[in-house]
């Protein structure tokens, strides 16, 4: 028998919440990198240009933090109840893009986010963590990643 | 061979690599690959970040260098309302291996949501 663990730890909360604002920063950056390369330049190109721009440095370093976070946050919960949650970031990496951009958002794409915002709170219903087959609570196991 | 079946091809390959690269940082975050034998076996402890914890972190980074050039080999190919659905399929492959791998309790409901991010894209591209 496999025990539910229910209530949310406040580090998985932060830790998704992080990741979701770390993802953001990551694609914009990298976007703003790759932004002065033509779209149909060869992946060397691309490597290249992006490479030159101080932006994919900053991209970098986020990624840097992402990793160290993501750690932090699969060291607690389950993957598959982890991973959904990023998909917020289409959202945020949208409205952010949509404003700089001054882009109108069509129907479909609000009736998408709506989709994708239902999605993750079905997840978010979802025990956190998977118990072990003991069934014993891992509340407070020797984190790798504290 | 067109290049879109190109592009296709390619980002199924990105999405079944980035999909690994997920499970093996999830083994690295876990301690190492004593996970993969905790649903199996009774009162299993969670082992410290050894050098082998490590090593599946970085076999998870190796594996997200290939998928974001294998993704981007497939951006130039591939309109994004293609590419953008098809690269959310790494939800799917993401619950897979966690319910036949990892041995996770990945029930209806999170079905149920994974189900609707993935329609949600599809929609968010168009």
């Amino acid at each position: 028998m496999k025990r539910a663990q229910t209530k949310l730890p406040g580090a998985v909360v932060v830790g998704l919440i992080l990741a979701i604002v770390l993802d953001t920063v990551i694609q914009i950056t990298w976007k703003l990198a790759v932004a002065h390369v033509p779209g149909d330049a060869s992946l060397a190109a691309t490597i290249q240009g992006a490479f030159a721009s101080p932006f994919f440095y900053a991209a970098m370093l986020a990624f840097g933090a992402q990793l160290y976070n993501w750690l932090r946050v699969l060291a607690r919960a389950d993957l598959s109840f982890a991973q959904p949650f990023t998909a917020l970031s289409f959202i945020s990496v949208l409205a952010v893009s949509s404003h700089s951009l001054h882009e109108n958002i069509s129907a479909s794409k609000i009736f998408g986010v709506v989709l994708i915002l239902l999605g993750v709170f079905f997840i978010s219903r979802t025990p956190y963590r998977t118990a072990d087959a003991s069934g014993r609570d891992q509340a407070n196991p020797a984190l790798p990643f504290p | 061979m067109s290049p879109e079946l190109t592009g296709i091809i390619a980002l199924v390959a990105a999405v079944t690599v980035e999909s690994f690269a997920q499970m093996f940082l999830k083994i690295g975050a876990a301690g190492g690959p004593g996970i993969l034998l905790a649903p199996y076996r009774r009162g299993i402890g969670r082992l410290p970040l050894s050098s082998i914890a490590a090593s599946w972190v970085v076999l998870g980074l190796l594996a997200y260098g290939l998928e974001i050039l294998l993704y981007t080999f497939a951006l130039h190919l591939l309109d994004v309302s293609m590419a953008f659905p098809l690269g959310s399929l790494c939800f799917v492959g993401v619950a897979l291996l966690s319910k036949m791998v990892l041995g996770e309790t990945v029930g209806l409901i999170r079905w149920l949501g994974v189900g609707c991010i993935l329609a949600g894209t599809v929609f968010v591209a168009m």
